[in-house]
């Protein structure tokens, strides 16, 4: 341990320069610390002047111990693609970022707004279809998404909330706007890293947390016990459970982290069984009645008895203890149907038409490519779009037109040719920087990052963990933030807001 | 608890004990070979068989390689084949460790997750061979670390019970092969007394109870009484009877609740019978019975695992669980 730390500080000279002397952000971005001549903005100056008191040897010496200690202390997810079964630590830069108390407020109001209308949609699809005979929006369209489930309509989840954990990414264009660039409202992950990340961040920089008065962010999961909990069919007193494929899974770090910080039992599919429409869980003294799963199994692989016939994996017959009202499952299936990207240009719609309200939080102008006139437009300006598969995620399947080769193009006009339905587009947003420890460089160095808040929706009340998982692009020039593709994180910092 | 968690808590302790007994034996023998005027072979080869890696051992190195210390050690420590290898021993460990993380302290996972790390490094393969004893040593004191970290900062409940009772088994069975195979050295070698004293003697430092022995003994030595003292001892915590004492009375601690079918649970039964039959052996050891004393325990108590193992279970299950790649 100390051999690696001494390793770094060697390589680390010994520089005298504060740590944002020679930081520049990049022309044309919004920078979250400084605005383009350099200065602090108003809800960043404490973090910047202890920033430029830290020389970039000691910044070195923290991010060495803080990457050890989450290594030690397997704060890591699997690569899957990896049959070793590598783990790796999900990077962590030091320099948090920091939102203002006044922003975040409005990004609150936005996000509550946008996950209740999400909400009486997905109860709408599954239920009477009101919006399709509307005609806002095409009928088509959201039916054929991939997600849609029609064995799924009339199934009511008991108590009524289909969307108790969501997971919404934000971005910031370079008017300093937040907007949503995708919905995740199925099992969205990361959370753990939030509290890690803070607890690791706390360390090092305690005082100017204290002096920033950031917002906690440790109660999430006692907020999402409350949350499960108020699921329960019969109130407080229901048996939780979490639900995980196992220690194999690239998120498991995550699922024991709630698990055990909710004092809540962890469950493997083969732990649960069905007996006369009612969930049970095997325990050593015999079954165990469950009342709520929060599970974090994607649908496809929930029953095989209801999605995949051929499947080994899931738990037979959960679906019909679901159906019966037995069952409370966190987040309910189908909900895919919401958060395809075909189904997100029209969520403004949505707004408008369940709550008869404008739309607070802005979101990325997209072309559906099942339209005609966007199709047109998309094949014409490859070289100036996003395109995106609707079904794909984790950064996958995308083409970065500005710096695609004419041979990529080609090869994506092809597809979308063949398959229309499947693709949408959007211009490429200048995402925000940070400045983010650079260890090839030895300073701080722009960066890209996005942002994914967590919002928590119970019966009569939704909450906001105040900031989110900030995803950082560590290596220079890029775009891409997933974890899986070379992107890192940070701690969040939301001001409190004066009384 | 959920029987899959009470599965892995049984298998932890099990593998962590077993890491802890390889490196032990691996130690011992190292120290036998130089104490011992017994054939090189006559060392090595046992450590393979009552591994039950003859088979393939052989396959894959000859059977010349048996009396290699530096074959059977690698093989036994570092090997990927092998299923009891030290290091195969200590990732099942933590594999387990990883599946039970929210019934374990944070300084029993970091312990474990360290010493997995530790065994992948570059240094501790130098380590290894430049200065075997102090590898040997870091992993005893490492698997040694956290069973006392599982005594000292978990709750003491049904968890903790089903651990320790793996380790406890666990033991009991390294124990009696251990000490079937020196007997075994011995008579083969149809030692003199002096020599069985001096090899029983080692064998007790091996098991850290050189120390106890003379106390409980007060410095009366004889090959008789060493055995005795490693079989029979109430009080040695690394007595086959105490062992599998223990055991008994932490399964039945978890299994005597009033959900509880006691009879349903063969496992204890069996393994107080295996008490019972002890017990009457330790009034009037006999050493010329040993190998078969010791091949009853070694089945018994392998028995007795697969039995609780089945009884945390409960009936056949219809699924098994995989993984699968999530998206979000």
């Amino acid at each position: 341990m100390n051999e690696y730390i001494h390793g770094v500080l060697q390589a680390v000279a010994a520089k005298t320069l504060g740590l944002l002397e020679a930081y520049e952000p990049l022309a044309g971005t919004y920078d979250e610390l400084v605005e383009s001549e350099g200065r602090p903005r108003a809800h960043t100056r404490t973090l910047f002047s202890l920033l430029s008191r830290l020389s970039p040897r000691e910044l070195a010496r923290h991010q060495a111990l803080a990457e050890l200690s989450l290594y030690s202390q397997g704060v890591t997810f699997s690569v899957y693609s990896d049959q070793q079964g590598t783990e790796k630590i999900f990077p962590l830069c030091l320099v948090p970022r920091v939102i203002g108390a006044r922003e975040w407020a409005a990004v609150e109001r936005g996000l509550v707004q946008r996950i209740t209308a999400l909400n009486l949609f997905l109860d709408d699809m599954y239920g009477e279809q009101r919006i399709l005979k509307s005609g806002l929006v095409p009928a088509d369209l959201l039916l054929g998404a991939k997600c849609f489930d029609p064995k799924l309509r009339g199934i009511a989840p008991p108590g009524g909330v289909r969307i108790p954990i969501a997971g919404i990414d934000l971005i910031r264009s370079p008017d300093g706007v937040f907007r949503v660039l995708e919905d995740n409202l199925r099992t969205p992950s990361g959370v753990s890293y939030v509290v890690e990340n803070r607890l690791v961040t706390k360390r090092v920089l305690r005082d100017a947390i204290e002096l920033s008065a950031v917002r906690s962010v440790e109660q999430y999961p006692i907020e999402l016990a409350a949350t499960l909990r108020a699921l329960a069919p019969q109130g407080g007193d229901g048996h939780v459970v979490v639900l995980t494929p196992g220690i194999y899974n690239s998120a498991y770090f995550e699922h024991s982290f709630l698990a055990r910080h909710m004092g809540l039992d962890l469950v493997e599919p083969s732990d649960l069984f069905v007996d006369g429409d009612v969930v049970f869980v095997r325990t050593t003294h015999g079954p165990r009645r469950v009342d709520v799963i929060y599970r974090r199994i994607d649908d496809a692989y929930l029953d095989p008895e209801f999605f995949h016939p051929d499947s080994l994996l899931g738990v037979t017959g959960v679906m019909r203890a679901y159906a019966a009202g037995n069952v409370v499952l966190a987040n309910a299936p189908g909900n895919g149907c919401a958060d395809d990207k075909a189904v997100y240009p029209f969520v403004p719609d949505m707004i408008r038409y369940y709550l008869g309200e404008e739309p607070t939080l802005a979101q990325v102008d997209t072309y559906v490519c099942a339209r005609p006139d966007d199709y047109a437009y998309v094949i014409d300006h490859l070289d100036q779009l996003v395109v995106k598969a609707v079904d794909e995620a984790g950064g996958y399947g995308m083409l970065m037109g500005p710096q695609s080769t004419l041979a990529q193009r080609e090869e994506f006009k092809r597809r979308i040719i063949a398959e229309p339905r499947k693709y949408i587009a959007q211009h490429r947003i200048e995402l925000s920087t940070c400045p983010t420890w650079d260890p090839s460089n030895e300073r701080l160095a722009p960066r890209r990052v996005d942002l994914r808040p967590f919002i928590l929706t119970r019966p009569g009340e939704t909450w906001v963990l105040p900031g989110g998982l900030t995803r950082v692009a560590l290596v220079q020039g890029s775009y891409v933030v997933n974890s899986s593709q070379g992107g890192g994180s940070k701690d969040t910092w939301v001001e409190r807001l004066e009384p | 608890m959920i029987s899959r968690v009470a599965d892995y808590c049984f298998w932890f302790g099990r593998y962590l004990d077993r890491a802890e007994s390889s490196a032990r034996l691996l130690q011992a023998t190292r120290t036998l070979v130089f104490d011992a005027d017994i054939p090189v072979t006559q060392c090595w080869a046992p450590l393979v068989i009552v591994a039950g890696e003859f088979e393939p051992f052989v396959k894959l190195h000859g059977e010349p390689a048996l009396g290699n210390g530096e074959t059977v050690q690698e093989y036994l420590t570092w090997s990927g084949d092998s299923t009891v290898s030290l290091r195969r021993s200590v990732r099942a460990a933590r594999e387990c460790a990883r599946g039970i993380r929210d019934q374990l302290s944070l300084d029993i996972w970091e312990e474990v997750n360290e010493l997995y790390h530790w065994l992948g490094r570059d240094s501790t393969r130098l380590l290894y061979r430049d200065n075997r004893e102090e590898f040997y040593r870091n992993v005893r004191r490492s698997t040694q670390l956290v069973l006392g970290l599982v005594r000292s900062t978990m709750l003491h409940e049904e968890p903790m019970s089903f651990l320790w009772a793996g380790v406890m088994l666990e033991r009991s069975g390294q124990i009696a092969r251990i000490l079937d195979m020196h007997h075994h050295t011995m008579q083969r070698e149809g030692a003199h007394d002096i020599v069985q004293v001096a090899l029983w003697m080692s064998l007790l430092r091996a098991c850290s109870g050189a120390e106890a022995f003379m106390k409980a003994n007060r410095g009366r030595v004889s090959a008789q009484s060493m055995l005795g003292f490693l079989l029979f001892s109430p009080d040695f915590p690394r007595s086959l009877r105490y062992c599998l004492r223990s055991a008994y009375g932490l399964l039945r601690r978890v299994w005597s609740g009033p959900s509880d079918d006691f009879e349903l649970h063969q496992s204890i039964s069996q393994l107080g019978a295996l008490l019972d039959w002890l017990d009457l052996r330790a009034e009037n050891p006999d050493l010329d019975i040993i190998h078969e004393l010791l091949t009853h325990v070694v089945d018994e108590t392998g028995e007795i695992c697969k039995q609780v193992v089945q009884e945390i279970q409960g009936p056949p299950r219809p699924q098994t669980a995989q993984s699968q790649s999530q998206t979000q």
